[in-house]
């Protein structure tokens, strides 16, 4: 446990450097300069967060790709974090973008990763491909989940977007717009592999790399209304780190709950109403797997925002709802606790308010109100024999980007 | 007890948001006069505007200019436009400039650099007030309470 106060020198220095960074952010705006006929630009975001909960007994991951979640201490960790973003325009048609992300990560350091490296293709407005390392779009606002600046909540709602750590892919993706029935519909299709690891509370981590990701999306836009139906799935490259685990158990059982080179399947639903000060999302996932160890689960929420001058409060429903699959060579004594771990059943209510009191900066504070079952531990690490599925979360955070 | 607190916020909230919408003055959304397109609709001009679908009604890609240098213009526009704040407007940017999607409006230093933007770029478009709306630019669009 003493592992989140042993991190933070690194932390200290990185979020100084953050800090310094916000204090400069105000006066200047994104950089800009030309080179012959390429414009670049330089810009940045980032997140000072804080939080703790209520309750000792188990920690909540922001996402699956942190180690170790919200304690019953304030700490840092969780929300913050800094990144900077190159754009290098060559012509109106073609744009390279490469982007560094520094933020609490599944090894325990700040070491910054190459969220973004990609060239960008639009020949005409209908068009536009991408090649390199860009963001997944499992759904709706995955890719723009390290920008606090550009969402009211302090995190995206664990319920819904904690279940992934994908973060980006290195690969292909292709989108075309065109007006439709009065409105726009785009079409995005994408491919690539993963890099990442995702950490399950003592090393070694589950290694991601090289798990193939496809997936497109069809989206709406009609006024104050957007809808999208997004499918993504993922073929795992490896195994988790169990392999002495696996071993003890019949060939039979370990084959239904391995995951290297089985599927785990997507499916996702967004709508969002936005007229004037009022915005609206309603978001739903289900996602199935083909092997016995993610568990099949339901995703949702739902969140208001009215904006008043400065200020948007927003008031919001979460949930995830899981079931463990019926394995064919159970060995209930120890396939139950193993699919255990990787089962959700809790709701959520958040509400908060965010201030937007300076240019390019705003103030978040929320509260988490979580109500689940004892044995609800897919979002969690460290749970004691305590836990018993319910905690409050308080959170602040300044959110800046320049 | 509780219910009627609610409505008296709700109602106060719908109040205020009324009265923020009233005050701005009318606008023009221009190009320049040697563009073939003589109109846009208002949500044209929001696709060009917020990124979403860049391609004129003659085919050719629209480059939309914004005034960050004058700030009340700027509110003014996108307050008609969308009902939105400049705060917002710069959140929405955010995530898609952040997410390496579309480009933002190209920033104008000025009135006279917008003007001359406007002569140069095929499929330029911006916005200015009706009394600084210099002859030789065509209005596309009428933005007004």
């Amino acid at each position: 446990m003493s592992q989140v106060i042993d991190i933070p020198l690194a932390a200290i220095s990185r979020l100084a450097f953050a800090c310094s960074a916000l204090l400069l952010a105000p006066a200047a705006t994104a950089l800009e300069a030309s080179l012959g006929s390429t414009d670049l630009s330089l810009r940045g975001f980032g997140t000072l967060g804080a939080a703790r909960s209520t309750d000792g007994s188990a920690e909540l991951v922001r996402d699956l790709s942190q180690p170790h979640g919200i304690s019953d201490h304030w700490s840092l960790t969780t929300d913050s974090l800094f990144g900077l973003q190159v754009n290098a325009r060559f012509s109106p048609e073609l744009e390279a973008v490469v982007q560094a992300v520094t933020r609490y990560k599944y090894d325990e350091t700040y070491n910054p990763d190459l969220s973004w490296a990609f060239l960008r293709l639009t020949p005409n407005p209908v068009l536009t491909v991408r090649v390199g390392r860009f963001g997944t779009e499992f759904y709706m606002l995955s890719d723009s989940r390290m920008v606090g600046y550009s969402y009211n909540t302090v995190r995206p709602p664990p319920d819904y977007y904690g279940t992934l750590p994908f973060n980006y892919l290195d690969g292909l993706d292709l989108a075309i717009t065109h007006p439709f029935a009065g409105g726009l519909l785009t079409g995005k299709l994408f491919t690539g592999q993963s890099r990442e690891q995702s950490p399950l509370g003592a090393p070694p981590d589950f290694d991601l790399n090289e798990s193939l990701l496809i997936g497109g999306y069809l989206e709406y836009l009609d006024g104050p209304w957007q809808i999208r139906l997004g499918q993504t799935s993922v073929r795992f490259d490896n195994d988790l780190p169990l392999e002495s685990f696996y071993q003890q158990l019949p060939k039979a059982t370990a084959d239904e709950l391995r995951v290297k080179d089985q599927w785990s399947h997507f499916s996702s639903l967004g709508i969002v109403y936005d007229q004037g000060p009022f915005q609206s999302q309603l978001m739903l996932s289900k996602t199935d797997n083909e092997h016995g160890t993610f568990q099949d689960t339901w995703a949702g929420y739902l969140q208001l925002n009215y904006r008043i001058k400065d200020w948007t409060p927003f008031l919001g429903l979460s949930f995830a709802t899981s079931d463990p699959k019926a394995l064919s060579h159970p060995i209930p004594p120890v396939t139950d606790p193993y699919q255990l771990d990787f089962y959700s059943n809790q709701r959520t209510v958040f509400v908060g308010a965010r201030w937007d009191f300076y240019r390019n900066v705003c103030l978040k504070a929320q509260v988490d109100v979580i109500r689940g079952s004892a044995d609800s531990k897919f979002l969690y690490r460290y749970e004691t024999e305590d836990w018993d599925g319910s905690m409050t979360i308080m959170s602040l955070a300044l959110d800046f980007v320049f | 007890m509780q219910d009627r607190k609610g409505l008296l916020l709700l109602l106060f909230v719908l109040l205020m948001s009324q009265s923020a919408v009233v005050a701005e003055d009318s606008l023009v959304v221009v190009m320049g006069s040697d563009s073939d397109v003589e109109r846009l609709t208002r949500e044209q001009v929001v696709h060009i505007f917020l990124g979403r679908f860049r391609r004129l009604p003659n085919g050719l890609t629209a480059t939309p200019i914004d005034r960050p240098q004058d700030q009340s213009l700027m509110t003014d526009f996108y307050q008609l436009l969308v009902g939105k704040s400049p705060a917002e407007i710069r959140s929405y940017w955010s995530r898609l400039i952040f997410s390496g999607k579309t480009a933002p409006p190209r920033q104008a230093g000025s009135g006279q650099e917008v003007v001359r933007w406007l002569a140069e770029t095929p499929g330029a478009i911006a916005y200015m007030r009706p009394d600084e709306c210099p002859p030789q630019l065509r209005v596309v669009l009428r933005l007004g309470p």
